[in-house]
């Protein structure tokens, strides 16, 4: 935090970039400080009649708690920019050591009209820090807690595959898989997607509904019932879904899974459908949700949406255990054509390109 | 225990309560000796003013009360021809729909009735009525679950494999992120969409979120 203040002094008095800087604020208690802050290239243009302002920010952090940190989502709002709206910056699958720092990196642009307000344009804070134990610190706006811990369920249960691989297969097995994976990841079809809430249709192309097929899951604790939304072109908007409690225990939270299928039969994870609700064992329920999801194509032929398909990605129970489909289910032909890999699985990617097999099997036996 | 308020067991004595108070009233009255005297002692004045005002007047001049009533019969008849040459339809408009004005009628008081019956519904049995609905609804289709949107109507969010944009009245919020083949792009019908990638750098796996309202 000293470097951050010294950076912003001599900021003032060089006279440049002073409006640049982001106001910093975490909690008196925070498992987290930062030791330094570097804002590199930052600076702040003129672009017609507004303001450009490019903002990179390297943080170095240290974990100052007595518990290993997992994951960390810090908030970052600009209030007299965008009043309704904000953004986060979550990093996941970490293992930070009590008293370890690590680094964070932010890099954002604001474009806002003349004349700029006074005072620091970005405001970054502390929105929740997830341990090793499960145990989270923070105000949890953003519902952290819930996404660092589906990843922290994600994490262990992919190093338990990879560990399971190495056990049944040695290293050879490990590295197939590794290279599967990335060969998956390389095949996977990715679009731009824009979202408004309430939408309309904005296409030339008629507006008609669509039922969802579903994928089922042998042990997802949710039965998804029915479901249509309203399709024209390359736009989707307010999906209705009807789920059932097919568990013993009440549900407080699930996600479906959005698959759409364009023209000529290509798949490709449109997003999720997200719902916090009260659903006791063999309860119903609709979900609705008022948003319009456009894929803009980025060349070539445009999208064309034909059909969709929903599964369930993840589930709270109301006592906060939760449940994530195993790798069993994102084995299935079509979920693995879509569906990403895990933020663990990519983190140990990352390590097997960079390093090798040798460095990954010793991450995977750190655990 | 509350005894009935001296109307209710006036009108009780004199056979004028509602269904529903009669039968509330004569409950307590049966058990309650005080009250039963009351409505007794009630009932005995009643009776005695009726006979009281059944006996006629002394001399009565039956003929002279004849005429008054054939007068008054008379007067009706003639006040009902004339309100009826007002109200007959003229032969050149158009005939008056007496259906739609009645079911007008029915509809209002419909509505007055029900609205009337919601005001005065005591609490505990409005919650009672409307889990009764809750219940049926919910056995028949399932629970709804649909979530406020508090989202202005302006803000757009857009991902693309080189940012994450909240735009609104042409002011941007961008988080940027390197190009990388291991981008992640998705959206959350609850209004986010969000970016992930690999830090070339760090390696650590971050993901980037913009958000059109509160979460």
């Amino acid at each position: 935090m000293r470097s951050s203040k010294l950076f912003a002094a001599l900021l003032c008095v060089s006279g440049a970039f002073a409006g640049v800087l982001p106001r910093i604020d975490l909690p008196k208690d925070s498992p987290v400080a930062v030791i330094s802050s570097d804002y590199g290239e930052s600076n702040e243009t003129a672009r017609g009649g507004a303001m450009l302002l490019d903002l990179h920010a390297a943080l170095t952090l240290r974990n100052s708690s007595q518990r290993r940190i997992r994951g960390i989502t810090f908030l970052v709002t600009a209030q007299d920019v965008t009043p309704g709206g904000k953004g986060s910056v979550t990093v996941t699958s970490l293992d930070v050591a009590p008293f370890e720092t690590f680094p964070l990196h932010i890099d954002l642009r604001l474009l806002r009209p003349l004349p700029a307000m006074s005072g620091a344009p970005v405001q970054i804070g502390l929105d929740g820090v997830l341990f090793d134990d499960l145990s989270f610190y923070g105000t949890d706006k953003l519902g952290s807690r819930r996404t660092l811990t589906l990843s922290e369920f994600e994490a262990r249960r992919d190093r338990k595959y990879f560990k399971s691989l190495v056990a049944e297969g040695g290293p050879e097995r490990l590295r197939r898989e590794i290279l599967e994976s990335m060969t998956h990841s390389l095949d996977r079809p990715t679009l731009d997607v824009q979202m408004v809430r309430g939408g309309r249709a904005t296409n030339f192309e008629p507006e008609k509904q669509v039922q969802f097929a579903f994928l089922r899951l042998p042990d997802s604790p949710i039965d998804p019932m029915g479901g249509m939304a309203r399709i024209a072109g390359n736009e989707a908007r307010a999906p209705r879904l009807e789920v059932k409690n097919k568990s013993d225990r009440p549900i407080r939270y699930l996600e479906i899974g959005w698959i759409l299928e364009d023209h000529g039969g290509r798949q490709f994870l449109a997003g999720s459908v997200p719902a916090e609700l009260n659903l006791a064992p063999g309860q119903k329920s609709q979900i609705l949700e008022n948003a319009t999801l456009k894929f803009p194509t980025r060349g070539g032929q445009p999208l064309t949406i034909d059909g969709m398909t929903g599964f369930v990605s993840s589930v709270e129970f109301a006592d906060g255990t939760l449940w994530i489909p195993s790798r069993a289910d994102l084995g299935t032909p079509q979920l693995q054509r879509v569906m990403a890999p895990s933020d663990e699985e990519q983190r140990l990617i990352q390590i097997y390109r960079k390093k090798g097999l040798q460095a990954l099997i010793a991450e995977l036996n750190k655990f | 225990m509350t005894h009935p308020s001296e109307i209710q067991l006036a009108l009780m004595a004199g056979n004028d309560l509602s269904f529903w108070d009669r039968w509330r009233v004569r409950r307590h009255v049966s058990t309650c000796a005080v009250c039963s005297r009351e409505v007794q002692a009630l009932r005995t004045a009643s009776e005695q003013v009726r006979e009281v005002t059944g006996d006629l007047p002394q001399n009565l001049n039956w003929n002279q009360l004849a005429g008054e009533m054939s007068a008054n019969i008379r007067l009706g008849l003639a006040a009902g021809e004339a309100i009826a040459r007002f109200d007959k339809p003229s032969l050149t408009g158009h005939p008056r729909r007496l259906g739609w004005n009645a079911a007008m009628v029915v509809a209002c008081a419909t509505v007055v009735f029900g609205a009337a019956f919601w005001i005065n519904l005591p609490r505990p049995q409005m919650d009672h009525l409307l889990s009764a609905f809750t219940r049926v609804r919910t056995e028949r289709i399932g629970k709804l679950v649909q979530h406020p949107v508090t989202a202005a109507e302006d803000v757009m969010l857009s991902a693309s494999s080189l940012s994450l944009d909240l735009s609104q009245n042409g002011r941007t919020l961008s988080l940027m992120h390197p190009r990388s083949d291991a981008v992640t792009v998705s959206a959350s019908m609850r209004g986010s969409v969000s970016v992930r990638y690999v830090d070339a750098d760090t390696g650590q796996v971050t993901t980037n979120k913009v958000y059109d309202a509160e979460q």
